[in-house]
């Protein structure tokens, strides 16, 4: 855990040709700290309701939406603030001064799933998108 | 999470409970036009229920299950035979079980046929009167009533078998529910959006059974199925003492 970096994590496609969604309700607040695949937004689109997963372990820095506001697939929804390792992790390159990594890390580790199965289809788009 | 599927007539795509965790089973069981993934997994269903070992099924006509065309296929003595096909098939005597619409009618049914098999249920967006009143079944693709604003979005999802679709709806309402008799023994929490307008009358409904009431605040039919609120009453409903339930 070094100096914090922020990094922007934009409204996934939720797969179902849809080019936007609009917010229900946010489930976190700046400030708050969040855990990777912990709740972070509830959305609705034309044809579904769905809540988004956190991308990211870190702290809320900013929401990009308020509540009943639409927001455009690919469109900045929230900005995190994570550990320098994690954002390194994330645009795929190695630390300074660190071993390097067996690999980029583009899926929830198994360590860190915590018993917990579901397949996430927009959590997968997400990170694509990046 | 991984698919196993049940051969039969109908086949029936379903997920099994992660054996690390404990405590009675969780059945899921989705509404109309959805499927396991639209409406546990991808509302965040799973994640707040990670804890229990929760499962379910795609419905016959819906997901990756048998998609019949005939309304004869769509009673609900055949979804009930679905459901204990899969208790069956997982060697689960007992569970709880969670529904959403038609799956929440689906539980109640499951209840009142198998009353030892079902310890618990959440009945959510459903409610006691007519889910078809004023609805034209053989023009759904116009209808404008409730219901068909719910066939036409659900037909246009991906995968959706709009022919299926519509022969379920039939299906369920040539026999449409009956509040009484209720099943017996099994302990129920109802819950729907505020605006939920198929969930009418749901008040009456847990009145009748002696069960407690949550609305979620500002969602209708489509938006409450991702409440916090309501994933989070179910979960404290489920792991709650059985002591703590006889007082509602």
């Amino acid at each position: 855990m070094t100096q914090p970096n922020e990094t922007t994590f934009h409204l996934p496609d939720l797969g179902e040709g849809l080019v936007e969604a609009t917010v229900l309700e946010w489930l976190v607040r700046p400030g708050e700290r969040v855990e990777r695949n912990g709740p972070l937004v509830e959305v609705e689109t034309d044809k579904s309701a769905a809540e988004i997963p956190s991308p990211h372990t870190g702290v809320v820095a900013r929401l990009h939406a308020e509540e009943g506001d639409a927001v455009a697939v690919g469109a900045p929804l929230v900005t995190f603030e994570v550990a320098a390792q994690e954002a390194a992790g994330i645009v795929g390159t190695v630390p300074g001064g660190e071993a390097p990594r067996r690999r980029v890390r583009l899926r929830l580790p198994e360590e860190d799933r915590d018993g917990q199965d579901e397949k996430d289809e927009a959590d997968d788009r997400g990170e694509r998108d990046r | 999470m991984t698919r196993y599927t049940l051969p039969a007539p109908v086949p029936l795509s379903h997920t099994a409970p992660d054996p690390a965790a404990a405590g009675v089973p969780v059945l899921l069981v989705h509404g109309f036009g959805s499927d396991y993934e639209l409406n546990w997994e991808r509302t965040g269903w799973t994640r707040a229920l990670a804890d229990l070992p929760v499962f379910g099924c795609d419905l016959r006509g819906h997901g990756a299950s048998g998609k019949p065309h005939d309304s004869r296929e769509y009673t609900p003595a055949a979804f009930v035979g679905d459901l204990a096909a899969v208790l069956d098939a997982l060697a689960i005597e007992r569970a709880d079980v969670v529904g959403y619409s038609l799956g929440a009618r689906l539980a109640w049914e499951l209840a009142l046929a198998h009353p030892h098999r079902v310890r618990r249920a959440v009945l959510a967006g459903f409610g006691p009167r007519d889910a078809f009143a004023g609805t034209d079944l053989e023009n759904l693709e116009a209808d404008d009533s409730p219901f068909g604003r719910v066939f036409r979005s659900a037909a246009a999802l991906p995968g959706g078998d709009p022919a299926a679709l519509a022969a379920c709806a039939r299906g369920q309402a040539a026999h449409p529910f009956r509040a009484e008799p209720a099943p017996e023994g099994t302990p129920m929490l109802l819950m729907a959006g505020e605006r939920d307008e198929l969930a009418d009358g749901v008040e009456d409904l847990a009145r009748g059974v002696g069960g407690a009431v949550l609305r979620a605040p500002g969602r209708d039919h489509r938006t409450a199925v991702a409440a916090r609120s309501l994933k989070r009453a179910a979960t404290e409903f489920l792991t709650a003492e059985a002591d703590a339930l006889s007082q509602s």
